[in-house]
């Protein structure tokens, strides 16, 4: 499995927004990769860049001041980057396609849920009109929509949350894209309805046998879904390992600190833990130095100094932090852990 | 075959779109019937002028000027002899035809350069809106002056294309804004995520949820375009003089004798423009408050 060609791979990508002229970086220097059939999670905070890089791959940024300033995305082997927009419009949708967030505004208030369903496969086959309208219908079967040849002739606001979530989870898996990109797909829902559409996305996962790029700040999805998990803070990526490792030996003091910020059944506890402060905005990002120090309860005071790069830590498993950096002897570690 | 039938009837029973509640609410809004009533009836009477009455309403009858209301005449006639209501019913063909073609051309415009514009936004968007500026700007009267002098024999037509080229900019701003506000719901980065290309997306997505706006815009168009040919025709850069048009008919009333003695002459027309710009008003209201969710009705 290791040896496979990736799908997917980002790498070294740079995309900021223009903001007051100055060029400010939401996404900074984010390399990772997803292989075929990968279910690969993206965590870490609101504000960490995550729906950002999504954007990003799918062509999606507001055009207005969003933009990739460098590296490559490579789908297939081809740099997305550096294609037309034709050329995007082919490929989204058809190879790769998206779930988003908030199912009640990702649907058309004015236009019943068949005509956008029909939407996506007459933008990318040529199918006759009852035929595509009548993949609809068992496209919503198939997401475990009841009465859905009514269902198609009726608007979003006749459907609940859950039911919209499933509409939009439908038209993304229409035309069997390759990889499937869901940006916190789960989050505007029930706790209830979450499970079920977790699921829902996860049997179609094997059925379509479709990589996905899984974009959340819910670990316990991430426990539920994930072969392999890339945690993000302020635009980098500060760790990138299997799931198993991830939750059994985690390394970067973040990822450390989003695990214990889970409510445990198993422990009393009067208060929850936190991490103390807010994600750096992206006019305030520390010019140098790790941009976690402020919150990370293990700083050092080379940490403000100078920049950790990704390393491999071990087989399969890189670390942003100086404390795993070889080429920085830890004498001072002690000093740093104490406190 | 008949389960699949009994559907299909619960289904249209069910079919609730916007539309639909749009179309109710406009229905049980007395008012705005009543004046969609007066239109569609003054509309068919202008068309169906022939029919209504006998006379030629060019033709000079000099043996019969100025007669006030009464057999054989029922609104009298002007000052060359002509049957006013004749020139009633043809001029409600002349302003009503200019009213409604200025309004779809106006609307095709307006609706394009404001929906491209807005979408697209960045140096589209300012190339557009400057020249909508510039259009704006024109000195209004003065071209349709010197036009109407230019195009003498066109008829009614220079008077359309004129009045259609020069109005559309207040239009396209607001289609242009309400373009602006609608492609920042997530339901259009959602049309192109599944692979539609920017003018499918305008199409499908933003212009049905725009539609209301750009509606309302057009029959307020109507009735400005109407107001617009009898102002002009009134100073005499409108409808060339032998045309009959609502304007031309008022244009009788600048003698202060006709306005003294004779009211038969204006008050009809004058009146006829009234109550129909009221009622086209009558029904943009209508269509406001039926399109506005949150209106009670």
């Amino acid at each position: 499995m290791n040896q496979q060609e990736p799908l997917l791979e980002v790498d070294g990508l740079h995309t900021g927004f223009t903001i007051d002229g100055d060029m400010h970086y939401a996404v900074n220097n984010v390399s990772f990769s997803v292989k075929p059939k990968e279910v690969v999670c993206i965590v870490g905070e609101s504000g960490c860049g995550k729906s950002v890089m999504s954007l990003s791959i799918m062509d999606l940024l507001p055009k207005h001041n969003g933009k990739i300033d460098k590296g490559a995305i490579r789908f297939q082997g081809r740099d997305l980057t550096m294609l037309s927009d034709k050329e995007m419009n082919h490929i989204r949708g058809r190879d790769i396609s998206m779930i988003f967030q908030e199912p009640m505004t990702a649907l058309n208030p004015v236009l019943t849920i068949g005509f956008q369903m029909d939407e996506v496969l007459m933008n990318h086959t040529d199918l006759k009109a009852d035929e595509i309208r009548r993949r609809s219908v068992s496209l919503l079967d198939q997401v475990g929509i009841s009465r859905s040849d009514q269902i198609v002739n009726e608007y979003p606001h006749q459907l609940s949350g859950g039911m919209r979530q499933r509409v939009m989870i439908a038209m993304a898996i229409a035309c069997q894209p390759k990889l499937l990109i869901a940006d916190e797909p789960t989050t505007a829902l029930d706790v209830t309805v979450q499970a079920q559409i977790l699921e829902l996305i996860q049997k179609i996962q094997d059925e379509v046998g479709m990589a996905m790029l899984l974009i959340t700040h819910d670990l316990g999805v991430v426990a539920e879904m994930a072969d392999r998990v890339v945690v993000m803070y302020a635009g980098q990526v500060v760790e990138d390992t299997d799931v198993d490792t991830l939750f059994h030996d985690p390394k970067h003091p973040y990822t450390k600190a989003l695990l214990r910020s889970i409510p445990r059944m198993d422990e009393k506890q009067e208060e929850l833990d936190t991490i103390k402060g807010i994600v750096p905005s992206l006019k305030n990002m520390p010019q140098q130095g790790c941009r976690f120090v402020d919150r990370c309860p293990e700083a050092m005071d080379k940490c403000r100094e100078i920049d950790p790069q990704l390393g491999e830590e071990a087989q399969n498993h890189a670390v942003r932090c100086l404390l795993y950096d070889a080429s920085f002897p830890n004498e001072q570690k002690q000093r740093g852990v104490g406190s | 075959m008949e389960a699949a039938e009994t559907n299909a009837a619960k289904v249209k029973m069910k079919k609730q779109s916007p539309w639909t509640i749009a179309r109710r609410k406009l229905f049980s809004n007395k008012l705005a019937m009543i004046s969609l009533a007066f239109l569609i009836t003054v509309t068919v009477m202008a068309y169906a002028a022939p029919l209504l009455t006998g006379y030629d309403p060019s033709r000079v009858d000099i043996m019969s000027r100025g007669l006030p209301p009464g057999e054989g005449h029922i609104l009298g006639t002007d000052s060359s002899g002509r049957d006013i209501w004749t020139l009633l019913l043809y001029g409600a063909r002349t302003s009503l035809t200019i009213g409604f073609v200025c309004m779809f051309a106006i609307v095709i415009i307006a609706t394009f350069v404001g929906s491209v514009s807005g979408y697209f936004g960045g140096w589209v968007d300012a190339v557009l809106m400057r020249f909508t500026d510039f259009i704006m700007n024109f000195p209004f009267l003065v071209f349709v002056i010197v036009l109407a002098s230019i195009f003498r024999g066109a008829g009614i037509w220079a008077l359309i294309i004129v009045l259609s080229a020069l109005s559309w900019t207040g239009a396209a701003r607001v289609v242009r804004s309400k373009v602006m506000s609608e492609k920042e719901n997530e339901y259009v980065m959602a049309a192109t995520s599944i692979g539609g290309t920017p003018f499918k997306v305008i199409r499908k997505h933003i212009l049905p949820n725009v539609m209301t706006t750009i509606i309302v815009q057009a029959t307020l168009l109507l009735a400005v375009m109407i107001v617009a040919e009898t102002a002009l025709s009134f100073l005499g850069f409108g409808v060339p003089q032998g045309t009959p048009s609502w304007g031309n008919m008022m244009t009788e009333a600048r003698d202060p004798n006709v306005i003294r003695t004779q009211w038969w002459v204006w008050i009809p027309p004058g009146l006829a423009i009234t109550f129909t710009i009221l009622a086209i008003n009558f029904i943009g209201e209508g269509f406001k408050d039926a399109f506005n969710p949150r209106s009670i009705r």
